[in-house]
């Protein structure tokens, strides 16, 4: 197996292949005895990363999905972490932490990259042993988009519409229409692929993948000037567009926050039984858009809406020297979901043509 | 350890809040039995008003002079009080009157004002400070619980103060009012429902109230975009909590 990226281990020799989109189903069919199977699924109003009961339910072909699959399955919107009783012999028990085997098929480019950009976070100096064990036991089938949604801004932040990182991820796919070009990254994903049929990708397939990431990254209609960016957002900390953007449209409801891929904040809440003989302490999902996120004894970094849409938007595009990369991977999901149509690519390029 | 002593008071209201925490609610069984019911009319006719109570609980919004008068002195016997139910917390559906004169109103409905001494309706925290409040109609199951509690621990309680949003995005509902044009009022609500409506289709109604410092007005331009009237928008903010500031801001850009 090879590193995650974040601790480097030996580096599998690639290996590439042609196979039929019917035989790589018939596959990811063949694995469920041994693992849950994740992917884009039609849920009756959306296509959402859940766990499917048969490769016929996949939706290969989706544009995007609201939630990220990293942010519901490897790290959970809300996650148990042990048990304590209050009354009595004090005593805290354990939880264990994943110990499944799941495979996620379909993970675009970004969303690969937010994964990745989490890793930074749970398996970075401290690790969190929840996020560790589901990261372990979790397979990735990353695909590469030849669909552009409106709001995908990736190709600016080279985080799409292909995925060109090295490692984090076991496979990649690539659409050839009937078939799939694909390319198996990690030995433990090799072990497991025994297709019939396949046969070995050469210059050809490519030459074909190399036009077909070319006629993707012509479908992009939104744009951002990266270049930069770092240093002119924390140069305009009071820059009129943060003030005028909250008055007029931020309604502070955290929807930017929710459906980010990277947003990786979260609440420790303890959950009491009325005798005080049970509780199970747990984190969740929170939210820096919400008032409560910045308050401390005697006041609130963060009490005004400007100050808390500018804490999101910086994050997302001045946060270099956090992880040495941005913390937006481009995905738009923030502008499609926001009820007010805020963009922080219109933030930043009203910043670019006003600063400072 | 003696369980505490528990008072539910009623002002103008349709008495749900306290049915809900005394018939319905999910942990009613250990409610009952980890307090004290002193005072609570829905379930027993004794019993006294003149306290002390180690938790209060109040629903109902104020509408007359003696309700405030009432208040204040069951305020001044209990430990902890907090207000339950939208009309309690914000006024709620009494409300709705808030901001017509009170003599329109009154003249609408009755002949004969001589016997009427309604005044303009205020939620519980106008006329005496609170513990916190159980917002929702009816109350959401789980800040009830937390406030009960909180009481039982002697602990501050920590109530939900985020918007709707957050829960519907926690359980992974489609946004209603991104994807079908809903007029939801879930962003500047205060959450604590579980995001129940728009987990079934619905637009939220906001009868959990006004998220503290919400943006009202900016949700109601935006409504205006769909193509919503003037004077439904102006409902919306005015349904269940036309009193608050949050609410008001908006309503005024498009009430007469």
């Amino acid at each position: 197996m090879s590193g995650s990226g974040m601790t480097g281990g030996p580096v599998f020799q690639l290996s590439e292949y042609l196979i039929s989109k019917k035989s790589f189903l018939q596959w990811t069919d063949s694995l469920m005895e041994g693992f849950t199977i994740i992917g884009p699924a039609w849920d009756g109003r959306q296509t959402v990363f859940r766990e499917v009961g048969s490769s016929a339910e996949l939706t290969l072909n989706y544009v995007t999905t609201m939630l990220a699959p990293g942010k519901l399955h490897i790290y959970r919107p809300k996650e148990k972490l042990f048990r304590f009783s209050l009354s009595g012999r004090q005593e805290i028990g354990e939880l264990p932490a994943f110990n499944g085997k799941q495979i996620i098929v379909g993970v675009h480019p970004c969303d690969t990259n937010a994964i990745l950009y989490l890793d930074r976070t749970f398996l970075g100096e401290f690790k969190d042993p929840f996020y560790e064990a589901r990261r372990n036991n979790t397979i990735i089938i990353s695909l590469n988009c030849t669909d552009v949604a409106p709001d995908c801004f990736c190709r600016s932040m080279g985080t799409g519409p292909f995925l060109n990182a090295d490692s984090g991820f076991d496979m990649l796919l690539t659409d050839f229409g009937d078939d799939f070009l694909v390319e198996v990254k990690t030995e433990r994903v090799n072990r497991l692929f025994n297709v019939s049929g396949a046969r070995r990708a050469g210059n050809e397939e490519f030459a074909l993948k190399a036009a077909k990431e070319k006629s993707a990254l012509l479908k992009f209609t939104k744009t951002i000037d990266i270049a930069g960016l770092d240093s002119l957002l924390r140069d305009n900390p009071e820059h009129p567009v943060w003030g005028q953007t909250s008055d007029e449209r931020c309604l502070s409801c955290s929807n930017c926050v929710m459906v980010c891929p990277t947003c990786f904040c979260y609440d420790v809440v303890d959950e009491i039984s009325m005798d005080m003989k049970t509780a199970v302490r747990h984190r969740q999902l929170d939210a820096c858009q919400d008032r409560k996120f910045a308050e401390v004894h005697g006041g609130n970094f963060r009490a005004r809406r400007a100050a808390r849409l500018r804490q999101f938007v910086t994050h997302k595009l001045d946060h270099t020297r956090q992880y040495g990369v941005f913390g937006t991977v481009g995905c738009g999901r923030c502008i499609t979901w926001c009820p007010t149509g805020i963009d922080l690519t219109e933030i930043a390029k009203e910043i670019q043509r006003t600063k400072r | 350890m003696k369980k505490p002593r528990l008072g539910f008071f009623k002002y103008s209201c349709c008495a749900g809040c306290e049915f809900q925490t005394f018939y319905f609610q999910k942990h009613l069984m250990e409610t009952l039995s980890s307090f004290e019911i002193v005072f609570a009319r829905m379930i027993s006719s004794g019993g006294t008003p003149e306290g002390p109570f180690d938790i209060a609980l109040v629903e109902g919004a104020i509408t007359e002079a003696w309700q405030a008068d009432e208040l204040k002195k069951i305020r001044k016997r209990s430990a902890v009080l907090f207000a339950i139910g939208a009309c309690a917390v914000n006024g709620g559906i009494p409300a709705i009157k808030a901001n017509r004169p009170e003599i329109e109103v009154e003249e609408n409905v009755y002949g004969d004002l001589s016997a009427i001494h309604s005044i303009r309706p205020h939620p519980v925290d106008a006329y005496v400070p609170v513990d916190g409040h159980i917002r929702g109609c009816p109350p959401g199951e789980r800040d009830l619980y937390e406030a009960l509690t909180s009481a039982l621990f002697r602990k501050k309680p920590d109530f939900l103060r985020q918007s709707v949003c957050i829960e519907c995005k926690l359980k992974g509902n489609v946004c209603v009012l991104v994807t079908f044009r809903m007029p939801c009022m879930g962003p500047v609500t205060n959450a604590g429902c579980g995001a129940l409506c728009p987990s079934y289709n619905r637009a939220c109604y906001s009868c959990f109230g006004a998220m503290k410092q919400a943006n009202a007005p900016a949700l109601a331009r935006r409504f205006r975009t769909l193509g919503m009237s003037g004077d439904d928008i102006a409902r919306k903010f005015t349904m269940f909590d036309a009193d608050s500031i949050e609410f008001r801001k908006a309503a005024e850009l498009y009430e007469d």
